[in-house]
């Protein structure tokens, strides 16, 4: 086990090499640079221009350009926004920080409502149920994420129930330690909402679909025939047995943290590295956008082994065919 | 103690002595005050005297990068600089016209190339440390130096050369220029004066591009303008406090700015601003869109939104004229052959639908515009420039005399073609994310077709749309819109210089390309060096005609300036240039007792 | 063959939505791309049957709109114009499938333009718009989801059943495609293609790069179950029987895989279709005056779009059908499980 461990983390920082090289190859490709846009401004002249990328050192060749690049990332800088004029790495972590926030409470919020109302509509298969289940969330699968989000911001306009965005009030900072609290959770709520909503069908058809396959195996007929009570066969039996790809689909979830809000960010004007790195990629901020790369790929190679250890842990018969390999 | 009565007699002697002492030092503390308020020139501002306190917020659009004028780039940086800095002589925004601000005067010699100001008495910077003269000399030191790489470098060249700065004593600086500058003035708008006590070591270390970031201590950094910086926090809002030591006051004599704090939030998109404003957790918002105007006046409910008129942008259409060389492609060849031709881009010019444009994209707030020079520009349009009406008749005429002819193609549609028999098929480049150019690109494309040409649109990205507009050059025509940030002809003179970057459809000529082009250049220069405001208005008025004439940008509309505030806010007048909203930041105020505007 | 009565009505749906689609010409009143500058966003107009004087008509009508004094998209029905809805017209031209000109439409009014869906910012009409916009959007959407999964389950199976260093390698690719900045890449491919290149044909590039990059998932899915499937005993049983690896493939692995395909189908082909939306706001979209699903519902992206114009939300609706039947098809498909079918025949079910 840990000799398997120690390999897949081998692989993930190749993993992370290789996606540094070709994050780095891809910004180059796509045409024009984060000084193009004050080649617009009638009062900078060209010269100005040439002296500045000059100066970052956007002339170089590639080779130079990547290693010097891994140097700054080893010194835990990350690189240079030429935007902000500053290191990478801090602009990234603060933000990063807040999207984690975000991202953790959605995740783990679908996954509690995914999982029982999948089984229990797993139960009563082709009942009326089920067919409730399984319509709302057909409705809410076909429902773009930018649709809910807008529409969640709309009615809050006419109620006026929630803030209309943002992640703290203007007078934060005057609030006792209660009220900050009360203030976060209620920015975060729309934000939460609607990456639970856009979530929670796929989650949902999934579990449904690998629950009601298992539902029929012999050997949850004879463990109630032992007696084992309901719940527990449908959790600790039927549930395991029905893992394999909810586990790779959890997977997805830890991969996704950094990276599945994106729309949701840019929609509430919640602070996080989604409308930062949306921004970095149109102003051509590369070292910006390469840092982001980079941390999601760490938490996307995280995610994929933590869905391998459980798949391997969960299910025997994968532990079988390793142990008979 | 015992009340004996020498001691009481003592103690009211004491007691007596101590009034009259405490009396003498506050008369003389007093005196000093006023001798410190006599030693200040207050600028006094005229207007509607306003209520001292209170906080307002407002959204940007995106979030600033820094605070630091020197390497500031991007817009949100530059309206938050904006009121964190003064500079010498600014431009009103109401009345675009010139007026004193740190300098109380300046004189002008008869020959037009030195400017004498003299500054302000008991100027302090926003840290309580004094300015005099050296700050305007460090300034425009680091302004010029070339190895800063600053973005106010090029505009403080006058004739090929960069304009030389003294200073005589401690109020007084005199500025030299190689040759006249019909704008010299509005040259001083927007340079901030910086700190020397603050930037004088960093500058000499080659340090100073990272001074000024948001996230550093608010004493590492002072400006002049009416709000210094108080907390700032990523990726959400920057808050900015008074600065007690301003320079200006009203007409009561009253210290500005009568607010307490300013607070920028950062929202991801117009749409956004729109939200926070309409829920009442932004106080005022500006550069709305029409539709979104339209969508706020519909229920206004403790706020008004207001049409300032039009204001200096101007969106238009050009074509690829560059001379692209034999290696290009030869149907970009091809094309260039009618582009051209001065009759196909009048008749491109004549079958566009410029009411269209107004009525469909600003909802009728804008106005339809043949020259660069916009209505809301007050001094400088051409009255002498012609407006004529769209006439397909007049564009089918003008094509049939170089000869273009029609054919009816396979599905009854009747289809151009140039005179060797090559059907006309072109492409209008314009930026994704610009809605508006968008609309007016699709609106554009559908007035062609009625002349027979087929016309696609291509949203690109803007970056790789200025890549190759004004790198690879491989487009057809392109529709980009330039929001000039003064009324002063000069703040454009890069797009009408042949040498330009901005000269879109040929940009940074070595010499100019064509006839027309070299009498431009030559207009535009001799107007830059006439000394009166009449001799340059009739040199522009003539290069305005010249372009109008030879139609390489083909001009389409302007919007209005859109901008809205709650009714509690005092001294709300948005103007046409930028800052559309803050530029009276110093005398908006808060009525009726509210301090926070909360929903 | 219960399951084929199960899945009947859903094709029967679907064809019959499909077919809408691909007769769109015939079924639309206009040609999508004509402008009528004079009325922009203009709400539908309701049919009627009963007129002002209480008179019943048979056949429908509706009331020509008139802009509100003083305002820009304000409309008022003018009672004192009322269009009768004429069937089998001859409009406007159109291919029908493509190929065959013809001129006849379902419905239509004499020399005045009918909006029963109402107009977006040029004035043209929505369900004309939306009818051809389905011609482009379902096919990208099905071609992009079905080239997706081909590529993500063989992958995916080739890991799974393989497994050792073939399993590590393409699992380790697969983590590669997911995490790289594939908006770059597509600047790159948008910059680098010629502007003289047809934008739709532009657009499908475009999808079917997405398409080729967005196999990773279903791989990884694929992958997982057959893992676990191979090792069940009567597939270790049909080896021990000398049965060779594709028909092990054919007839046993796979087969488990259908209940995860079929559900990942139903999902990517509206994810597809919806892509687009994103697609347009960088540039990468249908191009204008071509109408496709995507570039109809990101007017939607604005906020003044969203609070005032309630039928440009139509096409949203239109769409849940077509989609509700793709995963109606899908579940129908999927009601009986794989492996477990023999012993359900035989000993009944939990559930």
């Amino acid at each position: 086990m840990i000799r398997y461990l120690l390999s897949r983390m081998a692989h993930a920082l190749l993993l992370v090499i290789g996606v540094s090289l070709l994050a780095f190859l891809f910004t180059t490709l796509a045409p024009g640079n984060y000084f193009d846009e004050m080649r617009l401004n009638p009062q900078i002249a060209p010269e100005t221009l040439s002296a500045l990328r000059a100066h970052y050192q956007l002339d170089r060749p590639l080779p130079i350009r990547y290693v010097s690049w891994v140097n700054s990332v080893l010194h835990g800088q990350m690189g240079f926004s030429f935007a902000y004029n500053s290191p990478v790495a801090p602009l990234l972590l603060v933000r990063a920080k807040n999207t984690l926030l975000l991202t953790i409470t959605a995740t783990l919020l679908a996954w509690a409502i995914a999982l029982p109302l999948g089984v229990w509509s797993a139960e009563r298969l082709g009942r009326f149920p089920d067919h409730v289940i399984s319509w709302s969330t057909a409705i809410l699968l076909v429902i773009p994420d930018l649709a809910l989000a807008l529409g969640l911001l709309v009615l809050t306009v006419r109620t006026g129930w929630f803030p209309t965005g943002g992640m703290a009030s203007v007078d934060f900072e005057s609030l006792s330690s209660l009220n900050k609290i009360r203030d976060l959770a209620m920015h975060m709520t729309l934000p939460v909402a609607a990456l639970v909503l856009s979530a929670l069908p796929l989650l949902v058809r999934h579990v449904r679909a690998s629950v009601a396959d298992v539902l029929h195996a012999p050997f949850l007929l004879a463990a109630e025939g032992h007696g084992i009570p309901r719940r527990t066969l449908l959790y600790r039996y039927a549930l395991p047995a029905a893992a394999n790809p909810l586990l790779s689909l959890f997977g997805f979830s830890i991969g996704a943290l950094l990276s599945g809000s994106l729309l949701i960010e840019v929609v509430m004007s919640w602070p996080g590295l989604g409308p930062f790195l949306l921004e970095a990629i149109l102003a051509r901020d590369i070292y910006v956008v390469i840092g982001g790369v980079l941390f999601s790929t760490i938490f996307l190679a995280t995610g994929n082994l933590l869905a391998d250890m459980l798949l391997y842990w969960v299910d025997p018969r994968i532990r079988a065919e390793s142990a008979s390999r | 103690m015992r009340n004996c009565p020498a001691t009481v007699a003592r103690c009211r002697i004491l007691f007596r002595s101590f009034l009259i002492f405490s009396a003498v030092i506050c008369q003389l503390a007093f005196a000093k005050a006023q001798q410190n308020n006599a030693n200040e020139e207050l600028l006094v501002l005229p207007g509607e005297v306003g209520r001292s306190g209170g906080r307002l917020a407002v959204s940007l659009r995106g979030e600033p990068k820094t605070l630091n004028p020197i390497i500031a780039a991007d817009a949100r940086s530059r309206e938050v600089i904006g009121v964190m800095q003064a500079d010498l002589v600014h431009i009103n925004r109401a009345t675009q016209l010139t007026e004193p601000a740190l300098a109380k005067s300046w004189k002008i010699s008869p020959d037009g190339l030195t400017y004498t100001l003299v500054l302000r008495k008991g100027l302090k910077f926003s840290d309580g440390q004094p300015m005099d003269a050296d700050d305007v000399l460090f300034s425009f030191r680091v302004y010029l130096d070339e190895n800063t790489h600053a973005p106010q470098r090029d505009l403080l060249i006058v004739g090929g050369k960069p304009i030389s700065v003294r200073k005589i004593d401690a109020q007084t600086v005199v500025f030299q220029m190689a040759e006249p500058y019909g704008a010299g003035e509005r040259l001083f708008d927007g340079m901030a004066i910086l700190p020397r006590h603050l930037l004088e070591k960093p500058f000499q270390e080659g340090k100073l591009g990272q001074i000024g970031s948001l996230s550093a201590a608010a004493n590492q950094w002072a400006g002049l303008g009416p709000f210094r910086l108080k907390e700032y926090v990523a990726g959400q809002r920057l808050v900015l406090e008074r600065n007690p030591y301003y320079w200006k006051s009203d007409s009561k004599g009253n210290r500005l700015p009568h607010l307490d704090e300013l607070v920028f939030l950062f929202v991801p998109n117009a749409d956004a601003q729109v939200l926070k404003f309409q829920s009442g957790e932004t106080d005022m918002i500006s550069q709305l869109g029409a539709e979104n105007f339209s969508v706020l006046s519909r229920q206004q409910n403790g706020y008004t939104v207001t049409d300032a008129g039009p204001g200096l942008e101007y969106n238009f259409l050009f074509f690829n004229l560059n001379d692209v060389g034999e290696k290009a492609p030869a149907d970009l060849q091809r094309k260039q052959k009618w582009f051209h031709e001065v009759k196909f881009r009048q008749a491109v010019a004549a079958a566009t639908d410029r009411e269209a444009i107004v009525r469909l994209v600003y909802q009728g707030r804008g106005a339809a515009i043949w020259g660069l020079v916009t209505p809301g520009n007050k001094r400088w349009g051409d009255a002498n420039l012609s407006h004529p009406p769209r006439s397909l008749e007049r564009a089918r005429t003008l094509l049939k005399e170089v000869g273009f002819s029609w054919s009816t193609g396979p599905n009854g549609e009747s289809i151009l073609q140039d005179s060797d028999g090559k059907p006309v098929e072109f492409s209008i480049l314009t930026s994704s994310t610009n809605a508006d150019r968008a609309k007016m690109a699709a609106l554009l494309q559908d007035d062609l077709k009625q002349l027979g040409m087929r016309v696609q649109v291509v949203p690109l990205e803007f970056r790789s749309l200025l890549d190759r507009v004004t790198q690879t050059k491989e487009y057809d025509t392109c529709i980009m819109g330039i929001a000039s940030y003064d009324a002063d002809p000069n703040s454009d003179i890069n797009v009408w210089l042949s040498s330009g970057g901005t000269h879109l459809w040929n940009p940074s000529q070595p010499h100019p390309a064509t006839p027309w082009e070299a009498e431009i250049d030559h207009l535009i220069e001799e107007q830059m060096s006439a000394r009166t405001f009449d001799q340059r208005k009739k040199l522009y008025d003539r290069a305005q005609e010249i372009l109008a004439e030879h139609q390489p940008m083909i001009f389409l509309a302007s919007p209005d300036i859109l901008a809205g505030a709650k009714n509690s806010v005092g001294n709300f007048h948005p103007a046409v240039l930028e800052p559309y909203v803050l530029w009276n930041v110093e005398q908006l105020y808060l009525k009726s007792g509210r301090e926070n505007a909360t929903r | 063959m219960s399951r084929w009565r199960k899945v009947a009505p859903w094709l029967l749906v679907l064809a019959v939505l499909h077919g809408i689609v691909v007769c769109a010409g015939f079924f639309a009143p206009y040609d999508p791309i004509e402008q009528d500058r004079k009325n922009p966003y203009l709400p539908p107009m309701r049919l009627h049957f009963v007129d002002t004087h209480k008179h019943l008509h048979l056949r429908p009508f509706v009331y020509a709109f008139t802009l509100r004094p003083g305002s820009f998209d304000q409309y008022m029905e003018d009672t004192s114009h009322p269009l009768p809805l004429k069937f089998f017209v001859a409009g406007d031209r159109y291919r029908l499938l493509g190929l065959l000109p013809a001129r006849l439409h379902l419905f239509g009014a004499d020399n005045e333009r009918i909006y029963l869906l109402g107009s977006d910012a040029f004035g043209r009409d929505q369900l004309s718009r939306l009818l051809f916009g389905g011609q482009v959007s379902l096919l990208a959407g099905l071609l992009g989801a079905g080239f997706t999964l081909l590529i993500g389950w063989c992958i995916g199976a080739a890991a799974g059943y393989y497994g050792g260093w073939r399993d590590d390698l393409l699992m380790r690719v697969a983590e590669l495609f997911l995490a790289l900045p594939w908006l770059y890449l597509l600047f790159a491919i948008r910059a680098f293609l010629p502007l003289a290149v047809n934008p739709l044909q532009a657009f499908f590039l475009i999808v079917a790069v997405i398409a080729a990059v967005g196999w990773a998932r279903p791989a990884r899915l694929v992958r997982g179950i057959v893992l676990s499937a191979k090792e069940r005993d009567f597939v270790r049983a049909a080896r021990g029987f000398g049965a060779s690896d594709v028909y092990l493939l054919r007839r046993h692995i796979l087969p488990e895989t259908s209940s995860v395909l079929l559900t990942q189908t139903a999902i990517l082909i509206p994810q597809y279709v919806l892509a687009e939306m994103t697609l347009s706001f960088l540039g990468l979209g249908v191009p204008e005056p071509v109408p496709s699903w995507g570039n109809l519902l990101s007017n939607l992206q604005q906020y003044s779009v969203l609070v005032s114009y309630w039928w440009m939300y139509l096409p949203a609706l239109i769409m849940v059908p077509f989609f509700l039947g793709y995963l109606g098809l899908a579940s129908a498909l999927q009601e009986s499980p794989g492996a477990y079918k023999i012993e359900r025949r035989s000993l009944g079910s939990l559930a």
